[in-house]
């Protein structure tokens, strides 16, 4: 009997796995150049563009009625108004009848970080004053109070889009519009419109309802990169940025997909500026 | 159509109960079983907040069914949440369909069980698979798991399953679970120890959770003024089995009582601990000495980076944990400071507690014919110490660091949770019996509930119960919180009549007349019957719900503002 229970123990012991990580746990890469030349900026077409970060699910029965009221928001305030899908909280899980698993790290980590727990839910800029973000009846109101008197930034973005390696390299280029006291950084999301997937909407499922706005990757880490190395600087300042990611192994259609760049102060988290590209021209 | 077919299922789910008898018996076989129903009218207020819902009528419900024939059982428990309780909406416990269902088998050698089942090693620092139907809480492990009692007083344990997650499927989950437990109880391997008052038991575990890799995890860095690089985890630097392990005893004495455990979990970079690679740690220790009319009660508690999932981007409050790091503060059940329950931090807390029981013996001057039980309670929780590393430093964020280091037993800077408390309890002849309690509560609302602000306030509570005979009895419950924090200071009272054993009538109005908000000074009243015949109790109530949170044991979830009549059935057979 004694031998049965030890086999047990040593078979149970085998089974346990255990994996110590030796450090260092980073690898750092070498940073892209930027090859490419950016035309010329006239500061006076630059405006404040505002990033929406809006969370939502395909088992999210208030999400359809959510996606009506960006259509609405966006035939407001077009293109100045930036909006990223990020499909998260249990509401964003896969089963038998959502099988797409439209979630990503990135998106999981923005989420935990600003405390979504109810869909849908949006992210203004980033600003973190309302835990678990904002409901959709106080998108408007909050869009509206929102000052965007004061253009601090300019974004360029060229992509490079390599059909035959099925790779992008985004090119950015920051211009200061205004002088500014703080670090800055700089982070690409690439998102995409279009993808037919079934949707939850009240109480019953579409099978094939479009997502758009879905964000898929974020191409330099879930906040992006330092932009500035300190945090002094002047008017007319510029500086670049490059990266790349890779289409391969992923179901993107770049034919659907947008760049999304936000210049972020790292010490506040304030979004400064937003812009998008599309992928293909 | 669909609402027709959900009338139509809750329905059938609550004839069920009618059809369901006291428990058969065919010769050694039994089955058995219970069944809940609790279902809702949601009516809107928006002064409460209690938002319009698209389906006004709710219910969660589920049946268990139990057959046992000797050493040989099986159970099935099939729930129906598709329309559930807006609660339950919130953190997506929502389906339906049989996702628990065992089969099991032991004597005196062995227990094996196949299929889901709970289980806990020790006091749960590593493994805690368990269900709370209030909170929405089912982290049953799918699997098999065997026990084992080579001799008296050694007891084996090992499991291997998959963690359920709500309603989600398992299939094509790429994470698991294993473990395995040993105890040994000297007392019952030596009686002699036992017969002379001694308690003396050790145990160890180890838990490890596979989850297969996602490839490299890029985040941002500030690396240096010089520097052009960008910085990533490599996928070969995630640990895909994250190994936990724990050691405990018991040591006992006649009325004293000393039991220690502590647990470790190796670089588990997650979530919720912005991925870094320290170890994480939990030592609880606890001693009790009980005599006649006196009592103490001494814990302690320390957790650093010890929150442990299954899924290591999983952060709803609810779902995939494996382990879970007990809350050792007093629990209370008062209305107005439900909101203000502490909630467990494995990720960083350290605290203790102390509650002192001293009964003014009967027939006393003091204590009255019945004599009087006081209560004292103290407890004080703290985050813990960090200071990060300097490698943490320079890069402007932990991850992918050892992220900071910890002095042991230095308290943070930040109070999480202090309580003060002292209980009055007496009787006073056979038909008056008086509970008085006055807490002192300090509730760190930012670090626990994540809105700003710290909640100061002084309870008050009364609990008088008139026994008018036999069958009638009378409850009074008096609470009133004054704070100038948070929603501001409230008022409660509840009246409850019982006739024994079948009916119970309550009324009762928590009035939130402090709040900063004059329009929120809302009276939050409930009115409930219930009706209890054997084994089945079934309870109408009608009332508001004020928006908050809802603690079991530390641990607790979010409870939305709700307005409606609310019908529950509950019966076992």
């Amino acid at each position: 009997m004694k031998k049965i229970a030890l086999l047990i123990i040593t078979v149970a012991l085998t089974l346990v796995g255990c994996d110590v990580i030796e450090g260092p746990y980073m690898n750092l890469s070498e940073r892209e150049d930027v090859t490419v030349v950016f035309p010329d900026l006239n500061p006076d077409e630059v405006y404040r563009k505002v990033l929406m970060e809006e969370y939502t699910g395909h088992r999210c029965s208030n999400c359809p009625a959510a996606h009506q009221m960006l259509d609405q928001l966006h035939s407001v305030y077009g293109d100045t108004l930036v909006i990223v899908g990020i499909h998260a909280t249990s509401l964003a899980a896969t089963n038998l009848d959502y099988p797409y698993d439209f979630r990503t790290e990135v998106g999981d980590q923005l989420a935990n970080d600003f405390g979504i727990n109810a869909i849908p839910a949006a992210v203004f800029n980033r600003e973190n004053d309302h835990p678990g973000g904002l409901g959709k009846d106080e998108w408007m109101g909050k869009l509206r109070e929102m000052d965007r008197s004061s253009v601090p930034a300019a974004i360029q973005l060229i992509n490079e889009y390599n059909a035959s390696a099925a790779s992008l390299k985004v090119n950015a280029k920051v211009t200061m519009l205004e002088e500014y006291e703080h670090p800055l950084y700089l982070s690409l999301f690439l998102i995409e419109d279009g993808i037919v997937q079934p949707q939850l909407s009240g109480m019953t499922m579409i099978p094939e309802y479009t997502h758009n706005h879905v964000l898929r990757a974020a191409l330099n880490g879930t906040y992006g990169a330092y932009l500035t190395t300190d945090g002094l600087l002047e008017k007319d300042n510029a500086y670049t940025y490059g990266c790349s990611i890779s289409f391969l192994e992923h179901d993107w259609n770049a034919a659907n997909c947008t760049v999304v760049a936000i210049l972020y102060d790292r010490t506040n988290g304030k979004v400064l500026q937003v812009e998008t590209l599309p992928v293909l021209p | 159509m669909s609402k027709f077919l959900r009338l139509a299922s809750i329905l059938l789910l609550l004839l069920s109960v009618s059809t369901v008898k006291a428990q058969h018996e065919f010769g050694n076989s039994r089955i058995s079983g219970d069944f809940g129903f609790n279902g809702m009218y949601y009516i809107p207020d928006s002064i409460i907040g209690a938002e319009k819902v698209d389906s006004k009528v709710r219910a969660n419900a589920f049946i268990n069914l139990l057959y046992s024939n000797g050493g040989f059982s099986a159970g099935v428990r099939y729930e129906y949440y598709q329309f559930p309780l807006i609660d339950f909406e919130k953190i997506d416990y929502k389906g339906q369909g049989i996702k628990y269902f065992f089969a099991d088998y032991k004597n005196k050698f062995i227990q094996v069980t196949a299929g889901n089942f709970y289980e806990q090693f020790g006091n749960g620092l590593t493994l805690r698979a368990y269900e709370d139907r209030q909170l929405g809480i089912d982290n049953s492990l799918l699997g098999a798991r065997v026990k084992l009692t080579p001799y008296k007083g050694i007891y084996l344990k090992g499991v291997w399953g998959v963690e359920r997650r709500n309603f989600d499927s398992y299939i094509g989950r790429k994470d698991f679970v294993r473990g395995a437990d040993a105890e040994i109880s000297f007392g019952e391997i030596f009686p002699v120890i036992q017969d002379k008052g001694f308690v003396a038991r050790v145990g160890a575990n180890i838990v490890s959770k596979f989850e297969k890799g996602s490839g490299d995890y890029i985040f941002n860095i500030y690396p240096g003024p010089d520097s052009t690089a960008e910085a990533y985890i490599p996928g070969d630097k995630i640990p895909e089995n994250v190994l936990a392990w724990a050691t405990r005893m018991t040591f006992g004495y006649k009325d004293f009582r000393l039991e220690a455990e502590y647990a470790r979990k190796i670089n588990d970079p997650n979530v919720s601990n912005f991925h870094i690679y320290k170890p994480g740690e939990a030592l609880f220790l606890s001693a009790t000495y009980a005599m006649k009319g006196f009592g103490v009660a001494a814990s302690f508690i320390r957790a650093d980076n010890m929150e442990f999932r299954s899924q290591r981007m999983e952060y709803s409050n609810s779902l995939l944990f494996i382990n879970n790091i007990p809350a050792i503060n007093r629990q209370y059940s008062y209305q107005l400071i439900g909101n203000y329950s502490y909630a467990s931090q494995p990720n960083g807390q350290i605290g203790a507690q102390l509650q002192i029981n001293y009964q003014i013996p009967k027939k006393s001057k003091i204590g009255g014919k019945y004599g009087t039980d006081l209560t004292f309670n103290y407890s004080r929780f703290h985050n813990i110490d960090k200071q990060p590393v300097a490698e943490a430093v320079a890069n402007g964020t932990p991850t992918g660091t050892e992220g900071y280091t910890s002095s042991f037993f230095k308290f943070g800077p930040d109070l999480l949770y202090q309580d003060i408390g002292l209980e009055i309890s007496r009787r006073f002849t056979k038909h008056w019996k008086l509970i008085l309690a006055y807490n002192y509560i300090t509730y760190n609302i930012a670090e626990l509930q994540g809105h700003p602000g710290m909640m100061r306030g002084h309870l008050v509570a009364a609990d008088l119960q008139y026994k008018i005979n036999n069958k009638h009895a009378l409850r009074l419950e008096a609470q009133h919180l004054y704070t100038k924090d948070d929603d501001g200071s409230s008022a409660y009272a509840m009246l409850e009549y019982s006739v024994s054993p079948h009916w119970f009538v309550s009324v009762g109005d928590d009035w939130n007349y402090g709040n900063p908000d004059p329009n929120k000074r809302v009276h939050y009243y409930n009115i409930s019957a219930a009706y209890v015949w054997n084994t089945t109790r079934i309870a109408l109530n009608f009332g508001k719900t004020q928006e908050g949170i809802l603690c079991v044991g530390g641990v607790c979830r979010a409870v939305p503002a709700s307005y409606g009549v609310g019908l529950s059935v509950t019966t076992s057979f």
